[in-house]
């Protein structure tokens, strides 16, 4: 097998080495031992995930909060599926906008089939819910029922005795002589118990007061599920119909056409009119109606942010910060590696501006960089951003930069710090032969030192990719910068049924996410290294 | 080309066209210096205007395409609208006012149109309910009598003074409508809720409740965590307790103050001057979207709110579960699970002339802001007048209007007839205190807590 060694490589640099047993297995190379290493790196792993996902669906349904349920894992997934099909109304919102010809009427009548549909399926979601309801109600009364008696009976009972104890100690007091020392202490023996008792008859009170709200706050599987199938119905109708009109009635096509009738009457106007005042007017008019039609022609649909595309900007800014913090930190980490006196004078800073948080960076950064961008509609920067091609759709705005230059600022330290490890620690014997070799500067740094220390500054730069993947949900949950931490931050103040799962599925996309980063920093660190770089 | 020339060439070319086709009974687009807009908005059910004119289609029958985005709190907004990320936004009443003079964040920020009156509830947490219910026996009630003083928190806050503590209420913003109704519910049960000055900006000097800023969706997660004790938000943040059993909604500020304008749409100064045509389009979608969200049946049913709660549960407007925005958009409230009023005008978007900028609005949050020490100047009568002048732009709502009325979406009895922009004194207050914009020096010294300026004041 010639393909074996190759393949064993290319695992090796990508570090996926969990994958050698396997294609050594295949080769048929020890496969008791391969056995063993499939166990231990593959199964293993994919067992301790499922005990995960077990005790999960296990625990937490068990622990509820006023503010909604833990989700189950498969609440989770539906979840998911719930962004994701967001995600694609609006996408199809955004297309239909844009349709024309047949292809729009292709797409009206399937959206007014659907709706046709819709109606049927609602009637029947509805009688379904009225069973359960009917069914439900019952079942609620006979649950609710006797915790209310119960409490209105505890605490009527209450009431009345904690009148009667206060009017017999009225009573009790027209008798007591205040001269008489004992007597008065009776008496506050006496008020003090009574106090003792209305505070054990109020405790009862609350204790069947919390069994009548828990009672009441029971909905049952049957009538949420009925009621959760409605909503869904009842959403898809506030789809189509939206969309119904954004194929027909404000149709791009159509609004184009109305406009183009516009002109076509202007311009008739214009030419059939006499020579005088009117003619300045009319003129005008054509101009403006031209300056209409194009603005409709390239006018687009208006599309909220979901959640993919605020994965993507939310790497690209996470990239862009890197990018500024490599270019900040690979440079000085360099100087500091030659120069210990350089180093000596940027210990400090260092040391002082490490541990500071994204969380007090932001406010600061968001100040400075909107003074620079008093008016960010005609700032240059931004106005170069809006030119690149695929760029532009991510509308970088000042809160981008900022948030980006927040990633930079937390991130850069650690490239810094390695990369001047990585320099420091060149072999003297190397530097000696430079010299010898009457090496410029140049060709010194280019030849010896970046390829000496690469391998320490990408694991610098690895840790920097990970530290800014975490700052950054941060810093855009606080600076509202569209991304996945607006997304989060959107879902916790929506406080909907699905805020706390769809919470959930950013978890796991963002650690995936920041799984596959790190995978790739990794890859790039393996190749440039020596001990474990390829062969080809 | 000044405003009025712009408008004026808009006029004439319409006479000229309507001279041209009769047959085209289309009304005419104005020409709009923008036609991309991003507007920001705080997730609460009285964004409802915008939304609805985004998702109607009102924007676009305007040639507008409007992208509308959720701001986490009321600050970052306005630091958005002044700083150019977004063209205007759904403020805070009191937030135009605040950063025209200068109240935290200093910027000339102007507005044209009220988006609604009422719509925000107090509420308490549930230990606190039951010890005012203990304090005042009338409220042990599945459904007591309406509207509820704060004389029943009162012993609860000065138990609590004596062994050194304060209670703790949360509203939404130093300067949000909530401030002034929570200082005004409380005060006018006698509990002081603290001074601002220069050197005290928590506004606490003197209070026996003190009042904190907290988001208006982090609120029942506060109440629930016990850092406040109540609070002041709109909805659906009062229902949504209600629903997770965390609180009790107490009052309305409907109750407080009947048909209290609430929030409204806010422009920079600077985007008005730039936009004038895009403004009034701006005003136009949003009067339709107000009288879509207000119109009734025969019956006087609101016909409208279901697809209005529908859409706003959308998660990228307000996101919370259908059933909790309906049960305050619908024309009901659910002050506990057993006690559900009728309450229609606690969300209103059109009716009472809401939509108008009215400067008698912008003079009492003055008064307020005066009364609490937010402005640490005493000022005159005539500045009062003079500032809600700078403001609020009822120019720019009446050209709207007139338009609206000329394509047939508005009829006359529906506009608003005003004089000089002053509602009629009024009574509407939970303590009965008359309220005439003209007279805001008289006003402010007739309040047995707050400060209270030189009644010589009232002449200059």
């Amino acid at each position: 097998m010639n393909i074996k060694y190759p393949l064993l490589k290319a695992i090796d640099v990508s570090g996926l080495t969990f994958l050698s047993p396997v294609v050594r297995l295949i080769s048929g190379e020890e496969p008791a031992k391969q056995l063993r290493d499939i166990g231990r790196f593959i199964v293993v792993p994919i067992i301790a995930f499922l005990v995960f996902l077990w005790l999960w669906a296990v625990i937490a349904p068990k622990h509820r909060t006023k503010a909604g349920e833990v989700p189950t894992p498969s609440v989770v997934w539906d979840a998911s599926g719930g962004v994701w099909q967001f995600h694609k109304r609006e996408t199809l919102k955004e297309s239909g906008y844009q349709l024309t010809g047949e292809a729009r009427v292709a797409a009206l009548e399937e959206a007014k089939t659907r709706l046709g549909e819709l109606d049927a399926l609602e009637v029947k979601a509805k009688a379904q819910l009225e069973t359960a309801e009917a069914a439900s109600k019952e079942t609620f009364e006979r649950a609710v029922g006797p915790a209310k008696s119960a409490y209105e009976t505890a605490n009527n009972a209450a009431r009345d005795s904690r009148r009667a104890r206060i009017e017999s100690l009225k009573t009790m007091a027209a008798a007591v002589n205040p001269q008489d020392e004992q007597a008065r202490a009776d008496y506050l023996t006496a008020v003090k118990q009574a106090d003792q008792e209305t505070a054990a008859d109020k405790l009862k009170v609350d204790a069947l007061k919390v069994a009548y709200t828990e009672a009441q706050n029971i909905a049952l599987p049957k009538v949420k599920n009925a009621r959760s199938a409605l909503t869904k119905l009842a959403e898809e109708r506030q789809f189509l119909t939206k969309y119904i009109d954004m194929l027909s009635d404000n149709s791009r096509e159509k609004k184009v056409s109305d406009s183009k009738e516009k002109l076509a009457e202007a311009s008739a106007a214009y030419a059939a009119a006499k020579p005088g005042g009117d003619l300045y007017k009319l003129a005008g008019n054509v101009l403006k109606r031209q300056e209409l039609l194009t603005t409709i022609e390239n006018s687009q649909y208006a599309k909220p942010w979901t959640l993919p595309k605020q994965i993507v900007r939310s790497l690209l800014c996470v990239f862009t910060g890197f990018m500024l913090a490599s270019l900040i930190a690979i440079p000085l980490g360099i100087l500091c590696g030659l120069s210990p006196t350089f180093m000596a004078a940027v210990t400090p800073f260092i040391a002082l501006f490490k541990p500071v948080s994204p969380l007090v960076w932001l406010p600061i950064i968001m100040i400075i960089v909107g003074g620079f961008m008093p008016d960010p509609e005609n700032h240059w920067l931004l106005n170069a951003f809006e030119k690149i091609p695929l760029i532009k759709n991510f509308k970088i705005d000042p809160m981008f930069l900022s948030s980006a230059i927040t990633v930079a600022l937390c991130s850069l330290w650690a490239t810094l710090v390695n990369t001047a490890l990585g320099v420091g620690s060149i072999d003297k014997d190397h530097m000696n032969v430079a010299r010898v070799l009457r090496l410029n500067f140049g060709a010194r740094l280019f030849k010896i030192i970046i390829p000496t220390a690469l391998p320490l500054i990408f694991a610098g730069l690895r840790i920097s990719l990970g530290v800014g993947w975490m700052v950054l949900v941060a810093a855009e949950i606080l600076s509202t910068s569209e991304g996945i931490g607006k997304f989060v931050n959107d879902m916790y103040t929506n406080g909907s049924s699905q805020s706390f799962a769809q919470m959930f599925v950013v978890v796991f996309i963002v650690g995936i996410i920041g799984m596959l980063l790190d995978r790739i920093m990794v890859l790039f660190q393996r190749l440039v290294s020596f001990d474990t770089a390829p062969a080809l | 080309m000044g405003r009025t020339g712009l408008i004026m060439k808009h006029f004439t070319t319409r006479i000229v066209l309507l001279n041209l086709s009769l047959a085209s009974l289309h009304a005419e687009k104005l020409a709009v210096e923008k036609d991309e807009l991003k507007f920001g908005f705080i997730k609460l059910t009285d964004c409802a205007p915008i939304v609805i004119a985004k998702e109607k289609g009102f924007f676009e029958d305007e040639g507008l395409q409007v992208e509308v985005t959720a701001q986490s709190n009321w600050k970052v907004l306005l630091d958005n609208v002044i700083t150019g990320n977004l063209d205007g936004a759904h403020m805070l009443s009191g937030q135009p006012i605040a950063a025209t003079i200068g109240i935290g964040t200093e910027a000339h920020i102007v507005t044209a149109y009220t988006l609604d009156l009422n719509g925000n509830a107090i509420t308490v947490s549930n230990s606190i309910w039951e010890q005012m219910q203990e304090n005042d026996p009338d409220l042990d009630t599945d459904t007591p009598e309406h509207p509820i003083s704060a004389a029943a928190l009162k012993p609860i806050a000065e138990e609590l003074l004596a062994e050194g503590k304060k209670l703790q209420m949360g509203m939404v913003f130093p300067v949000s409508t909530h401030n002034y109704e929570l200082r005004y519910w409380l005060a006018g049960a006698g509990i002081h809720p603290g001074f601002y000055s220069k050197t005290d900006i928590a506004g606490r000097t003197d209070a026996q409740v003190e009042l904190s800023v907290t988001p208006p969706p982090q609120m029942p997660a506060t109440l629930e965590a016990g850092t406040i004790s109540g609070y002041c938000v709109g909805e659906p943040w009062n229902q949504q307790a209600v629903v997770k059993g965390i609180g009790v909604p107490v009052t309305t500020n409907y109750d407080i103050w009947k048909n209290n304008p609430e929030k409204v749409f806010g422009v920079t100064k600077k985007w008005a001057d730039e936009n004038p045509n895009t403004h009034i389009a701006v005003v136009k979608a949003l009067l339709r979207a107000g009288k879509w969200l207000d119109e009734t049946d025969a019956s006087g049913k609101l016909v409208n709110r279901e697809e209005a709660c529908r859409i706003l549960s959308q998660p990228n407007y307000v996101g919370a579960d259908f059933d909790v925005i309906r049960n305050s958009m619908t024309g009901t409230f659910v002050f506990q699970k057993t006690d559900v009023r009728d309450l229609p005008d606690f969300n209103v978007f059109f009716k009472h002339d809401c939509t108008y900028p009215w400067y008698s609005d912008g003079v009492w949050f003055l008064t307020q802001m005066r009364r609490w020490g937010q402005i640490t100047e005493p000022k005159s009568a005539s500045w009062y007048a003079e500032t809600a002048r700078k403001i609020y732009l009822p120019e720019v709502y009446k050209k709207a209007a007139a338009m609206l009325l000329e394509e047939g979406q508005l009829t006359e009895e529906e506009l608003t007839k005003t004089s000089d922009g002053y509602k009629a004194p009024t009574r509407d207050f939970i303590d009965g205190r008359e309220y005439d914009g003209r007279k805001p020096v008289e006003y402010l010294n007739s309040f047995e807590i707050g400060i209270k300026d030189d009644p010589s004041l009232a002449e200059k």
